[in-house]
């Protein structure tokens, strides 16, 4: 295998892996952003959204 | 001779890319002529467009930069007018880490006639009771402390401005810290009554890291090239969030900070162009910035920038068309297009593209030679950018991995960004969690 080849070879296989870990990233992110949103509700907007009175909380 | 050898360097890489990129362009034409498939052949002219429009720009840019450095070197007058009194802005929210180094270096200003004014927006943490603790007035100088209901960076700048005595408003970030003579070099540009905003130079502090230290690299090539070329014609696109001064009747004239948009001070430069007012860039004016040093907060900033310069565009988007009667406006909303969405959407294009080339024809030696044609323009446009800025030369060995890796998951967030802001999906504030690192 001559140097060209090689060097053309690893480029696209950097190039390859790296969209892939880009989208994976991004995916993480937004993951992260959703779980993130859901911990900071408070408890007037979590009686909002579930249209009660009171919410119960169970102990695990 | 050090210089000599310098600029020897970077010529004999200028001359390189433009040989590489003349054997990308004979490699493409080799494969239009030798394939049949009409996806191909459209894929090469797709192809061969973008490299054509990415070099004008890149030539573009760079002339414009170093005509505006020998403009600057030039230009020897020094306006200082005491008359005028500058009211820094400091909106901050939960900032209780990096307030208190930002604030000593708002009242380390050499600039005579300045007032602070700390606009805290609903913070539940300490940051009003720290910056309370750096109050006073000694008459030509005052720091004051407002507070105000939570209501997102925009309300707390307006409000703020509403506020200020001065006639030249310099708005920074609370988790910036500015050098000295930052105000100073700004007031100068104000000597030109068609000047609006001055747009001050952004630098990473935080660059321990190999993240960080590719933030740094585009910092510094987006900031000398990017935004000192735009300065050449007076229309620089965006006024930094950690450092910019407005002159306060311009900002009435267009009503201030707008709510509607994440990219409060990209709209703001677009409302202040379409007025017809000029913006320049003041590259020794320097905040120092905290960046990201984490892949995925990395990837929240620039998903919110994303969305927030396209809501922007979209707000604007009537000036697109008015090539003739408003030139000046008609051409930053396209030169934005081209680098927030066509750019994007090219590259990752491009790279897909090449790499069914090479799974498809076995040309796989077309995508090393468009990674090497663009990586030889990041390596000469960072040689030239730390050249003039006084950087470490060693930063530019970053470029090969900056197009590789860096920008490619960058430009895969803004893919993202922008599919879901044309979709109307809804996005939060998402405020970067700071480490401190300014202090």
């Amino acid at each position: 295998m001559n140097l060209l080849s090689f060097l053309s070879f690893l480029i696209l296989a950097i190039t390859l892996l790296t969209m892939v870990f880009g989208v994976i990233a991004y995916f993480l992110y937004k993951a992260r952003e959703k779980k993130k949103g859901a911990a900071k509700i408070t408890y007037e907007e979590a009686l909002e959204l579930e249209k009660r009175e009171h919410l119960f909380f169970s102990k695990e | 001779m050090v210089d000599f050898i310098k600029k020897i360097i970077f010529i004999a890489i200028m001359a390189g890319g433009l040989y590489l990129t003349y054997f990308s362009v004979n490699n493409l034409e080799r494969i239009y002529i030798e394939t049949s498939s009409v996806f191909i052949k459209f894929g090469v002219i797709l192809i061969f467009i973008f490299t054509i429009f990415i070099i004008i720009r890149y030539l573009m840019l760079m002339f414009f930069s170093i005509l505006q450095t020998i403009r600057r070197s030039a230009d020897e007058d020094f306006y200082l007018s005491k008359k005028d009194i500058v009211t820094i802005i400091v909106p901050c929210y939960n900032e209780q880490d990096v307030i208190v180094p930002s604030l000593k270096s708002s009242i380390a200003q050499t600039y005579p006639n300045l007032e602070i004014i700390v606009v805290d927006d609903g913070s539940s943490d300490r940051t009003y009771e720290l910056a309370k603790m750096f109050e006073f007035d000694d008459g030509h100088r005052s720091l004051k402390v407002l507070s105000k209901v939570n209501g997102g960076k925009s309300r707390a700048l307006n409000f703020g401005i509403q506020k200020a005595k001065g006639n030249l408003i310099c708005c920074v970030d609370a988790d910036s810290k500015l050098d000295k003579f930052a105000v100073e070099l700004l007031v100068q540009h104000f000597k030109n009554p068609e000047i609006a905003a001055v747009a001050g130079s952004v630098s990473v502090v935080n660059t321990d890291t190999f993240l960080t230290k590719l933030q740094a690299l585009e910092y510094i090539q987006g900031l000398n090239m990017v935004k000192n070329g735009q300065a050449f014609l007076k229309l620089v696109n965006i006024i930094p969030g950690p450092l910019g001064m407005f002159r306060k009747e311009a900002l009435e004239k267009v009503g201030y900070y707008s709510h509607d948009t994440f990219a409060e001070d990209c709209d703001l430069t677009l409302s202040l162009i379409a007025e017809g007012y000029k913006i320049d860039f003041e590259p020794d004016a320097v905040a120092h910035t905290e960046a990201p040093e984490d892949l995925l907060d990395l990837l929240k900033q620039r998903y919110r920038w994303t969305r927030g310069i396209l809501q922007a565009i979209k707000k604007n988007k009537k000036y697109l068309w008015h090539v003739r009667s408003k030139p000046s406006i008609s051409f930053v909303m396209w030169y934005m297009l081209f680098e927030s969405v066509f750019w994007p959407f090219m590259q990752i294009w491009g790279d897909l593209f090449m790499i069914y080339l090479a799974l498809s024809t076995g040309t796989s030696q077309l995508l090393l030679f468009w990674w090497i044609m663009f990586t030889v323009l990041d390596i000469a446009g960072a040689i030239y950018c730390l050249l003039i800025t006084k950087e470490k030369l060693s930063l530019a060995a970053y470029s090969t991995i900056y197009r590789l890796a860096f920008i490619t998951v960058i430009n895969i967030a803004k893919i993202f960004a922008t599919i879901e802001e044309w979709f109307n999906i809804e996005m939060g504030w998402g405020k970067l969690e700071r480490k401190g690192r300014i202090g």
